[in-house]
C-alpha cells in the first residue's frame, strides 16, 4: 500500500515536471532584417522595437499560448538590404530552424520577396514596414499590412493636405522603389483632380549620391511643395543639398527617416517644419495604449520611439501577441485570428479587411520644433500645419 | 537648361571630381610601383572615415586635423600589409609572374576582413556629425563650409603630391620605378624603401580622403567599396599606372557624373559612368593620357 503510494507521488512528480519543462519551453520567434546594406540605416527601431516587445513579454512572464506563459527566443538573420536573400533566410527559418511564428522583414521590398514564402508554407505573418497595392491584389492569405499608409490610400492623402493648406505647386522626386513608386502612381491623379500642378517629376536610382541637378530644377521651378519619397540614405541627402540650394518651400516632406531619432540628432533645427510619412502618435487620447508605450519605450532607450517603424513593429507583435493567447501556435488558427478579429494596438482598434488595415487612418507627422506632430487629416490631427520655417545657417 | 549653367552645379561637379581624384591617386600608386590591383583600397577610405569621426565626437578634435592622424593610421596599415604579406611575394621572382591576380585576390580577402571587423567593432549603423555646417552663399551659389573645405585640401594635397614626383628625390624614385623597374635597381634605387614609401602614401592618402568624406556623408562598415570601384574606372580611364592621367580622369569622373545626371536623368548615372568607360577602353585602351606608360 504504502509502495503503491510512493509510486503514485512519483508519477505524479514526473508529470508535473514535464509539464513545467513544457512551459519553460521558449517560443522561437524567426525574422530577418536589414543589419547591412542600402536600408541599415532605416531598420534600427523596428530592431530595437522587436527586442523591447520581448522583453516586456520576458518579463510578465512569457508569450500567452492559450493560457500557457512560455518565454519568447529570437532567431534573426541580417538580410544585407537583399531582397533574395531575405527570401532564403524565411525558407530556412520556417524548413531547417523550425521556428514556431515568424515578424517582419523591413521595407516593401523584403516583405514582397517573403510573401512567396509565407505563402507557399501557409505560415501567417504580420507585416509592418510595408505596403503594396499590387500585392494586395494578388489577394495573400498569410501577409497583412499593418500599415496604415497604403500607396492609393496615402496618395490621395498628400493631395488633400496639400489644397487643404492652399498648396498649388508641387515638385515630386521619387526613388525607383516599389513602394515609392505605388505611392506615386496615386498621388499624380489625385493632385490633378484637385488642381494642383506638378511642376518636377523626377525620378533616382536609391543609392543616388548627388542630388544636385535634381535641386537646381526643383529651385528653378519654385514650388509650393517639395515631395521626396525617400528613404534613410537620400532623405538625409535632401536635408544637406535642399539646405545648400536654399529650397524654400513651405511644404517639404521625405518620407522614410525623418521619424528616427538619429534624424533630428543629426539635422537638429534644419528638421523643423519637415513633413513626412507616420500615422501614430502618443498624443491622441483616444488610443489608450500610446502613451504607456512612448514612456517605456523612452525609459529604456533614452530616446522616443520612431513613430513610423517603432510604432508598426509594435503594433504587428501585438496583434501575433493577440491571436496566439486565442489560437496558441496552430497556423491555421493564427490565420483565422488575424483575419476576422479587432485587435487593440497603440495605434488603436485594427482590423484587416483582406490584407489591409481598414481602421487607422493614412495621415501625416509634422516636426514642430522638437516635437512630432499629426497633421493631417484633422480627424486624428494633434496640431495644424505649418510653414517651414527658412532652413538654419548652421 | 538652366541647370547646366548654374555655379551650384559645376561646384557639385569638382567636389565629386576631386574626391575621386584623390581615392583614385592612391590605388594607381600603388599600382603603378608594384603592379598590386588593391580592392581594399575602399576600405581605407572608410577607416579614415571612421578615425575622423570618433576623433571628432570624443574630444571634438577638427577633421581638418584628425585627417592627418587618419592619414598615418592607413599609412601605418599600409606598411603593415607591405612587410606582412607583399613584400615576400614581391621578391619571389616565380610568384611576381601571377602577381596581379594574386594581390586581387589577397586583397579581396583583406577587404572582407577589414568590413567585417570594422562591422562588428562600429556596428552598421550609419554615423555623420556636423562640422563646418553653414552655408556660405555667393550670389545665386550655396556652399556648405564642408565642402569648400574638402576641395581646397584634395587642391592642395594633389599639387603637393605632384610637386613631390617631380622635385623630391623619393618621388623620382617612384617615378623611376614605375618606368622601369630593372632599371630602376640597376641605378641604384632602394626598391624595398620606395615600394614601402609608396604603399604608405597610397593608403594614407587614402584614410585621408576618407576623413574629408566624413563631414560630408554618413559612415558605415561598407562605404568604402563603391570608392574603390570608381577608383577603378578613374585609374583605367586615365592609363594604369599614370598618375597625372589618373588625377584629369578624375575630374572628368566627377563632371561628367554630375552633368550627365544634369542632362538626362539619375537613372543613367552607371550608365553614363560604364557607357564611357568601356567606350574609352574600345577607342583608347591605355587610357584617355595612357602612352607608353610614361610619367612626365
Amino acid at each position: 500500500m504504502k509502495r503503491r503510494w510512493l509510486l503514485s507521488l512519483m508519477a505524479g512528480l514526473a508529470l508535473m515536471a514535464a509539464a513545467s519543462a513544457q512551459a519553460a519551453d521558449p517560443v522561437r520567434i524567426g525574422f530577418a532584417i536589414s543589419k547591412t546594406g542600402l536600408f541599415a540605416a532605416g531598420t534600427g527601431s523596428q530592431f530595437d522595437t522587436y527586442n523591447f516587445w520581448k522583453d516586456q513579454v520576458n518579463a510578465r512572464g512569457g508569450l500567452d499560448v492559450k493560457g500557457v506563459k512560455r518565454p519568447i527566443e529570437f532567431v534573426w538573420y541580417d538580410d544585407q538590404s537583399d531582397p533574395g536573400k531575405a527570401v532564403q533566410i524565411y525558407e530556412k527559418l520556417i524548413t531547417s530552424d523550425k521556428v514556431d511564428l515568424l515578424l517582419a522583414p523591413w521595407g516593401t521590398p523584403a516583405h514582397i520577396a517573403v510573401s512567396g514564402v509565407v505563402e507557399r508554407y501557409k505560415f501567417p505573418m504580420v507585416g509592418d514596414s510595408a505596403a503594396s497595392v499590387k500585392l494586395r491584389e494578388l489577394k495573400p492569405g498569410n501577409l497583412w499590412f499593418t500599415t496604415a499608409v497604403m500607396p492609393d490610400r496615402f496618395g490621395p492623402v498628400i493631395a488633400d493636405a496639400l489644397k487643404a493648406n492652399g498648396l498649388k505647386t508641387v515638385a515630386v522626386l521619387t526613388p525607383q522603389l516599389p513602394f515609392a513608386l505605388e505611392v506615386k502612381s496615386f498621388l499624380m491623379p489625385a493632385l490633378k483632380k484637385n488642381d494642383i500642378e506638378v511642376k518636377v517629376n523626377e525620378e533616382y536610382p536609391p543609392s543616388i549620391k548627388d542630388m544636385t541637378s535634381l535641386l537646381i530644377n526643383v529651385k528653378n521651378a519654385n514650388p509650393d511643395a517639395v515631395l521626396v519619397f525617400s528613404y534613410p540614405a537620400d532623405s538625409t541627402l535632401y536635408m544637406k543639398q535642399a539646405r545648400e540650394n536654399g529650397i524654400a518651400a513651405p511644404f517639404q516632406f521625405v518620407m522614410v527617416g525623418a521619424t528616427e531619432s538619429w534624424f533630428t540628432k543629426q539635422f537638429g533645427a534644419a528638421t523643423d517644419g519637415i513633413v513626412t510619412m507616420g500615422h501614430w502618435s502618443p498624443k491622441v487620447a483616444a488610443w489608450k495604449k500610446a502613451q504607456p508605450f512612448f514612456d517605456a519605450y523612452e525609459k529604456q532607450f533614452h530616446e522616443a520611439p520612431d513613430y513610423l517603424d517603432s510604432a508598426l513593429a509594435y503594433m504587428s507583435c501585438e496583434i501575433l501577441e493577440q491571436a496566439v493567447a486565442k489560437a496558441g501556435l496552430d497556423k491555421d488558427g493564427i490565420r483565422k485570428e488575424i483575419s476576422t478579429e479587432t485587435f487593440e494596438t497603440i495605434n488603436g482598434p485594427v482590423k484587416f479587411n483582406g490584407v489591409e488595415n481598414a481602421t487607422t487612418p493614412a495621415s501625416l507627422l509634422q516636426i514642430q520644433g522638437k516635437s512630432m506632430e499629426l497633421i493631417w487629416p484633422p480627424s486624428i490631427a494633434t496640431a495644424k500645419f505649418e510653414k517651414k520655417p527658412a532652413w538654419p545657417a548652421n | 537648361m538652366q541647370a547646366i549653367l548654374s555655379w551650384q552645379l559645376l561646384f557639385a561637379a569638382l567636389v565629386t571630381g576631386s574626391i575621386y581624384v584623390l581615392v583614385a591617386l592612391g590605388l594607381n600608386l600603388v599600382y603603378g610601383t608594384m603592379r598590386l590591383l588593391n580592392v581594399a583600397h575602399g576600405d581605407m577610405v572608410m577607416i579614415g572615415a571612421y578615425v575622423s569621426y570618433w576623433l571628432f565626437t570624443l574630444s571634438g578634435l577638427s577633421p581638418l586635423l584628425s585627417m592627418l592622424i587618419a592619414a598615418a593610421l592607413t599609412a601605418a596599415l599600409g606598411a603593415l600589409a607591405y612587410v606582412g604579406l607583399f613584400r615576400r611575394l614581391l621578391a619571389n621572382r616565380q610568384l611576381v609572374q601571377r602577381l596581379e591576380g594574386n594581390s586581387l585576390l589577397l586583397f579581396f580577402g583583406i577587404s572582407i576582413v577589414i568590413q567585417n571587423l570594422a562591422s562588428l567593432a562600429f556596428d552598421s549603423t550609419p554615423r555623420a556629425y556636423q562640422y563646418l555646417d553653414r552655408v556660405v552663399a555667393i550670389g545665386n551659389l550655396g556652399i556648405t563650409e564642408n565642402r569648400l573645405a574638402a576641395l581646397i585640401v584634395t587642391g592642395i594635397l594633389s599639387l603637393v603630391i605632384v610637386l613631390f614626383l617631380r622635385f623630391h628625390i623619393y618621388g623620382l624614385a617612384i617615378k623611376a620605378l614605375m618606368q622601369h623597374r630593372e632599371a630602376a635597381t640597376v641605378v641604384g634605387i632602394d626598391v624595398e624603401r620606395v615600394q614601402i614609401l609608396s604603399f604608405c602614401i597610397g593608403f594614407g592618402v587614402a584614410g585621408l580622403a576618407g576623413a574629408l568624406l566624413s563631414m560630408m556623408e554618413q559612415i558605415t562598415p561598407f562605404m568604402g567599396f563603391p570608392f574603390t570601384i570608381a577608383a577603378f574606372v578613374v585609374v583605367i580611364l586615365g592609363g594604369l599606372g599614370n598618375l597625372l592621367g589618373g588625377m584629369a580622369a578624375g575630374l572628368l569622373l566627377g563632371i561628367l557624373e554630375t552633368y550627365g545626371v544634369a542632362l538626362t536623368s539619375p537613372s543613367l548615372r552607371s550608365v553614363l559612368i560604364y557607357g564611357v568607360f568601356i567606350l574609352v577602353l574600345l577607342v583608347r585602351p591605355q587610357g584617355l593620357l595612357g602612352g607608353k606608360r610614361v610619367v612626365r
